[in-house]
């Protein structure tokens, strides 16, 4: 009985394979197979930046090293991403130098391991793909994983000044939220609740806003979207015509936001790193914005206070 | 051997196993699921062959100076001591860089643990037993447990209600004292192997052999009917917590019962709808429920499944009614295991049990406070009946 349901998982697991390996979205996607053939090398890091934790612990890719968002990847008193020398000093301990490549995943669809990504990119670090499909693809496909922590000799990566052309900050979404014609597209990723009001925040979650709604001229297109059901991101030109049936062409250059600017850096990478727009990731998200005195705000569902 | 109730005792365990292998799937939380009930019917399994009740146990060393099931459990102490210091040498090499293991069982220390344990010590002498040993005792066809488990439910829910206030009065500040963090790795597992030692050679020279030695069994009637002794349970559940830990999380059997209690009084709206903190610190920690099936639901339904299987061939399942006062005495009991269990996150098991083998101080502090329940409660009840 159990072969028999294994074998059925092979089967299901080769199909599987057979179809993620038909294509890659883009040149920064790496996919299971490859980054299996490819663990050995000396040159490559595997980092997992996973939403949950003790879930790295518990079995992770061979080799890989443990970023933790909520502490290794901000600055841990003000709201802000990891200071650029915390951030060269976490990657020299991690082994990386300037011909490191670096693969990232993480569980949840990649959600952390595309922000992390976003903060890869903000510092210019070069070579940083992402696992198409990420823990999950990686553990349904039966491939190893190791418990064993990985140590590496200190990396002398050396990195830049942050790239602010990645980030938005809130007068810049004010701008675009009070102007006639914004010259801007915003993408709003959460949920079509959240967006039209009815909620403040999906359930559960601690950081809210006073307000509901989403910035004027947003369109929304959910951060699930992108995603196939193997959690690998659509092909480039499926994700032209999702963004496209909703007016983001790539014509105008666009900011994502969602709650905390976790799970737009996921829309954020769709958008710049496959399609190759022009695009910010607006982290101070709808917990600032839904926060900001005086800013215009829409609310389709006319709530107030998260009541009528 | 009375082979019907072997058999019937077979068809659970096929049937757990059988559920197990269904459960089991291609995501990391069905693996969980099916892991866990498989885990909880070892446990259930295990605590009902040795009967270890930690009640049961502290009274059989205060009454008949017979040592046996303390030293089962300081064995398992010992086991889960070095288990879960090679598990967390894989988890966290480094243990001075200021962060904890995932998911151990190291909480805040503050004068609302001790209250919490002395509570649950109370609540343990009154129900005579803890929460771990009603429910194998319910596999026992223990029916005065189920009083003691829905006054946990309520005592659960009290505990809720004043959490906010407790959290913010003490918990909040309360240090977190992990040992290796000041002793490293292998300070710590030493000076935990000296006390438990100590603690070991006391029980033994105290230790009065029980009059009548029983004769020796073969292989089979030692399995299914004779009690486990100490060494063997002792270890069994040592190396079970260790591997639990390691796939899953610390054992535990509070967390279900304590989401289930959240989710009830979530909905008819009688606990604070935030928890201050709650959801942040380790332990046996509630949630409000959005799935049927939880791990630690899985491992509470394989470990009173399985204890009834261990039960029957052994000629340990005797049904029996209990009286009004006595079921009275249960529910009050339970209560106080309720509130001491959310209060200190975790109960014997889950903060105890879990707690010590981490080389958590609150571990430790849980185990003290809640033997002083246990002791006086006794010593009043022992004067009030003679």
């Amino acid at each position: 009985m159990l072969n028999l349901k294994q074998s059925l998982i092979t089967a299901a697991g080769a199909a599987v394979l057979a179809i993620g390996s038909l294509a890659q979205a883009s040149e920064y996607l790496v996919s299971t197979d490859w980054l299996e053939e490819n663990l050995d090398r000396q040159d490559l890091r595997v980092i997992e930046v996973s939403v949950n934790p003790g879930v790295f612990e518990r079995g992770h890719i061979p080799g890989a090293v443990n970023f933790r968002w909520h502490t290794d990847l901000v600055d841990t008193v003000s709201r802000d991403i990891i200071a650029g020398d915390d951030f060269q000093g976490l990657l020299q301990d991690a082994g990386i130098s300037d011909d490191t490549e670096i693969v990232l995943y993480g569980d949840t669809n990649n959600w952390f391991a595309a922000w992390g990504a976003w903060i890869f990119d903000i510092y210019g670090v070069e070579n940083v793909r992402l696992l198409d499909g990420g823990r999950s693809k990686w553990e349904a496909e039966g491939r190893p994983l190791s418990v064993r922590p990985s140590n590496y000799t200190a990396g002398n990566i050396e990195i830049g000044e942050p790239n602010l052309e990645l980030r938005a900050f809130l007068p810049e979404v004010v701008e675009v939220a009070r102007s006639e014609n914004p010259e801007v597209d915003l993408v709003d990723i959460r949920s079509a609740a959240e967006y039209e009001g009815r909620v403040i925040a999906p359930e559960g979650v601690n950081e809210l806003a006073v307000r509901a709604g989403h910035i004027p001229s947003a369109v929304n297109v959910s951060w699930g979207e992108a995603v196939a059901e193997d959690g690998t991101f659509k092909s480039a030109d499926e994700l032209r015509e999702i963004y496209a049936a909703a007016g983001v062409d790539g014509s105008n250059p666009i900011i994502t936001y969602c709650r905390i600017g976790e799970r737009s850096s996921h829309t954020w990478f769709a958008l710049s790193k496959i399609l190759g727009f022009d695009v910010k990731n607006y982290d101070g998200s709808w917990t600032e914005y839904g926060n900001s005195v005086g800013v215009p705000v829409t609310n389709l569902a006319g709530t107030v206070w998260g009541g009528q | 051997m009375n082979i019907q109730r072997l058999s019937i005792s077979g068809a659970i365990l096929a049937s757990l196993l059988f559920t197990a292998w269904l459960i089991n799937g291609d995501s990391r939380d069905s693996q969980a699921i099916a892991f866990s009930l498989v885990a909880g019917g070892l446990f259930g399994y295990i605590l009902q062959r040795a009967r270890f009740c930690f009640f049961c146990i502290t009274r059989d060393f205060l009454e008949q100076r017979d040592s046996s099931g303390l030293l089962a459990l300081v064995i398992a102490l010992l086991v889960g001591t070095l288990g879960y210091h090679a598990v967390f040498g894989l988890f966290l090499p480094d243990p001075s860089v200021g962060r904890l293991p995932p998911d151990a069982h190291i909480g805040p220390i503050s004068w609302v643990l001790a209250l919490a344990a002395l509570v649950f010590g109370i609540g343990m002498a009154l129900s005579r037993s803890c929460i771990s040993a009603h429910l194998y005792r319910l596999g026992e066809g223990s029916i005065g447990s189920i009083p003691a488990l829905l006054g946990a439910l309520l005592g659960f829910g009290i505990g809720f209600a004043t959490w906010n206030t407790l959290y913010l009065a003490a918990i909040q500040q309360g240090p977190v004292v992990w040992l290796p963090s000041y002793l490293g790795y292998a300070g710590s597992a030493l000076l935990q192997i000296a006390v438990l030692g100590a603690i070991a050679l006391v029980l033994l020279r105290k230790h009065q052999m029980p009059s009548a030695t029983k004769p020796t069994l073969g292989p089979i009637a030692t399995l299914f009917q004779q009690r486990w002794s100490a060494p063997i349970a002792g270890l069994a559940i040592g190396f079970l917590a260790v591997i639990v830990y390691l796939r899953v999380a610390p054992l535990g059997v509070t967390a279900e019962l304590g989401s289930l209690s959240r989710t009830a009084g979530d909905q008819l709206g009688l606990i604070p709808s935030r928890l201050q903190g709650l959801d942040t610190l380790a332990g046996c920690a509630t949630a409000v429920k959005e799935t049927l099936l939880s791990p630690n639901g899985a491992f509470v339904i394989g470990m009173v499944s399985m204890a009834f299987a261990a039960a029957l061939p052994a000629g340990d399942f005797k049904p029996r009614l209990p009286s009004l006062s006595e079921s009275a005495r249960n529910f009050l009991g339970g209560t106080m295991l309720g509130w001491g269990a959310m209060t200190a996150i975790g109960c014997t098991v889950g903060t105890l049990l879990s707690g010590i083998m981490a080389a958590a101080l609150s571990g430790w502090i849980f185990a003290v406070f809640c033997l002083i329940g246990v002791i006086g409660t006794w010593k009043l009840l022992q004067r009030t009946h003679s």
